[in-house]
């Protein structure tokens, strides 16, 4: 993306609940994975457990927990002021890991219903004796954290959540934890995200139904300002891309928008530098498995031929793999052993594949000539298609050093 | 309820490896990754910004099943550079995109709070412009 021109940010509007902002010269894929990351990988807090200690309502105690849950909780800064239930060493629940909210309401007005808000859920107090363990999470919280969004804020108002008649009551404890959306949409911090490109719809990505005229029927959307109208000649420009994207982002209120924008794109990096982790990663765990398998002189030839070249399955393994079951290796199946195509019948296999670091492997279409088994380029001996073993043929011919060392008892 | 736990859609297991390499068998300087414990975003981001580096003769992902929580990318190199290395690059590109625009958004964020009249108190800080019809306290629906 060097030559590509940087990257544009434009904010048209920030509220208290919502971002609007335009993002230039950026792939639309990028600009996508933000929308999704920020629909469903931003960890929030809500009500996971409902211990419900008496419902006298009209509503199923299910129905109840379902609303509760669905209550947007204050969440700020909760991906360090608060663990995750499953990464917790607590038995069930602890402070570091939810929040205990209790409802205890129960009306004695006659012939008027009571209505059962969010502002009814309280924290509850702290259970003595728990506290022993040690952690900064509960100074990371805020003053309000985990409490119903706007609670008590006169300007905003309360989730329903029951009515009730006199002498009925709802006595429950909710548990809520922290999560992301792809466990349950109440985590979602985004109650909406528009995505929009190409108003004119020059692109032609999509087709406009229409009575008579597609122009005179279809109003434009107001991001339609921000680029150029076609001109009624222009030819149509089918490698055109998408370059520009208008974004807003809804937030329920438990995260602000900026927290949202900012964590999703934190998020967003995480998964890319763990995917490289997990790309460097491989080759070692292929060491280890190699040098176990491998009492031969193989391993130390794999594992510097390792570092980054492709052939980044050390082939070490191939060579105690093969005596052990030689007939059984199918070709291109995924295993320590698999090599790159076309030459695990060559006789390096067993200390380096292509670009591997015998000398006699150099390129890798020539992977050893001597076994004439570059890919694509069997030597009849062996008598295999590429990535093929043919098993029986190859013992004879191969100018492997550590044959028999290897096992390769064929 | 034998359905399994809905986190292992996003986090990996026990002793689970987070990427497997394949080396394609027929194809010249091809591999197929497989990611494990993701989904479109990284899957299609990563194709994308695949496709748009010059190396690249081919570059797709696909997610076989929607129930099954991984992807798999396959990627051709003109043979200057591993697949797996390609792939690599293509990350850490991405990562740099993303820092320039995290950089940006901050910029802009900072210029919005201060002649924007946002409130730094988070949402429904100090909202006043909510009102709602009606006397009640809630939205009625």
């Amino acid at each position: 993306m060097s030559s590509e021109p940087e990257p544009v940010v434009r904010i048209r509007e920030l509220k208290h609940d919502r971002v609007n902002f335009v993002l230039e010269n950026v792939d639309m894929a990028l600009a996508n994975s933000i929308r999704r990351v920020m629909i469903a990988d931003i960890p929030t807090v809500a009500i996971d457990l409902v211990e419900i200690d008496s419902n006298t309502s009209v509503l199923p105690d299910e129905f109840i927990a379902h609303r509760l849950g669905m209550i947007p909780l204050v969440s700020t800064a909760c991906d360090e002021a608060m663990r995750y239930s499953r990464d917790c060493t607590c038995e069930t629940n602890c402070a570091f890991c939810s929040v205990v909210l209790e409802l205890n309401i129960r009306s004695e007005i006659l012939g008027l219903h009571l209505d059962v808000t969010s502002n009814h859920l309280e924290i509850a107090p702290a259970r003595p004796g728990v506290m022993d363990e040690v952690g900064e999470e509960l100074s990371k919280r805020v003053e309000n954290f985990g409490l119903p969004v706007g609670k008590n804020n006169p300007n905003v108002p309360p989730v329903l959540i029951a009515r009730l008649g006199k002498g009925q009551e709802i006595r429950a404890r909710c548990i809520a934890k922290k999560g992301i959306a792809k466990e349950h949409a109440k985590w979602s911090p985004c109650s909406a995200v528009s995505f929009e490109y190409d108003p004119h719809n020059k692109l032609r990505h999509t087709s406009y139904w229409f009575e008579s005229d597609a122009k005179a029927e279809w109003p434009t959307s107001r991001n339609a300002t921000e680029e150029e109208p076609p001109r009624d000649d222009e030819p149509f420009d089918y490698l055109a891309k998408p370059n520009k994207f208008y974004m807003e982002v809804e937030t329920d209120g438990s995260l602000g928008p900026q927290e949202v924008v900012m964590k999703g794109l934190q998020e967003l990096q995480t998964k890319l530098a763990n995917l490289i982790l997990g790309l460097k990663a491989e080759p070692e765990v292929d060491i280890l498995q190699n040098s176990e398998q491998n009492q031969g002189p193989g391993p130390a030839g794999g594992s510097a031929q390792n570092a980054g070249s492709w052939n980044s399955r050390p082939t070490g393994g191939a060579g105690g793999g093969w005596g052990a079951s030689p007939a059984g290796r199918g070709s291109g199946s995924w295993s320590p052993t698999t090599n790159n195509w076309g030459n695990r019948s060559s006789p390096n296999t067993g200390g380096g594949g292509w670009g591997g670091s015998s000398p006699a492997n150099a390129g890798w279409s020539s992977s050893g000539d001597a076994a004439g088994a570059g890919w694509g380029n069997q030597a009849g001996a062996q008598g295999g298609t590429w990535g093929n073993t043919a098993t029986s043929a190859q013992g004879a011919g191969w100018g492997s050093p550590g044959q028999q060392s290897n096992g390769w008892n064929v | 309820m034998n359905a399994p736990n809905r986190y292992e859609l996003y986090v990996l297991e026990e002793g689970e490896r987070p990427v497997e390499v394949v080396e394609d068998t027929k194809i010249p300087n091809a591999a197929t990754i497989k990611i494990v414990k993701q989904d479109h975003t990284l899957g299609n981001m990563l194709r994308a910004q695949l496709l748009s580096m010059p190396q690249v003769l081919f570059a797709g992902y696909k997610v076989p099943h929607p129930l099954h929580p991984y992807f798999l990318i396959k990627v051709q190199t003109d043979g200057t550079v591993a697949p797996t290395a390609l792939v690599e690059q293509a990350c850490q590109k991405l990562i740099a995109t993303i820092a320039s625009l995290e950089a940006k958004f901050k910029r802009e964020f900072t210029f919005k709070g201060v002649d924007g009249a946002v409130p730094e108190a988070g949402p429904y800080g100090q909202g006043a412009e909510m009102s709602w019809p009606g006397q009640k306290d809630y939205l009625d629906l």
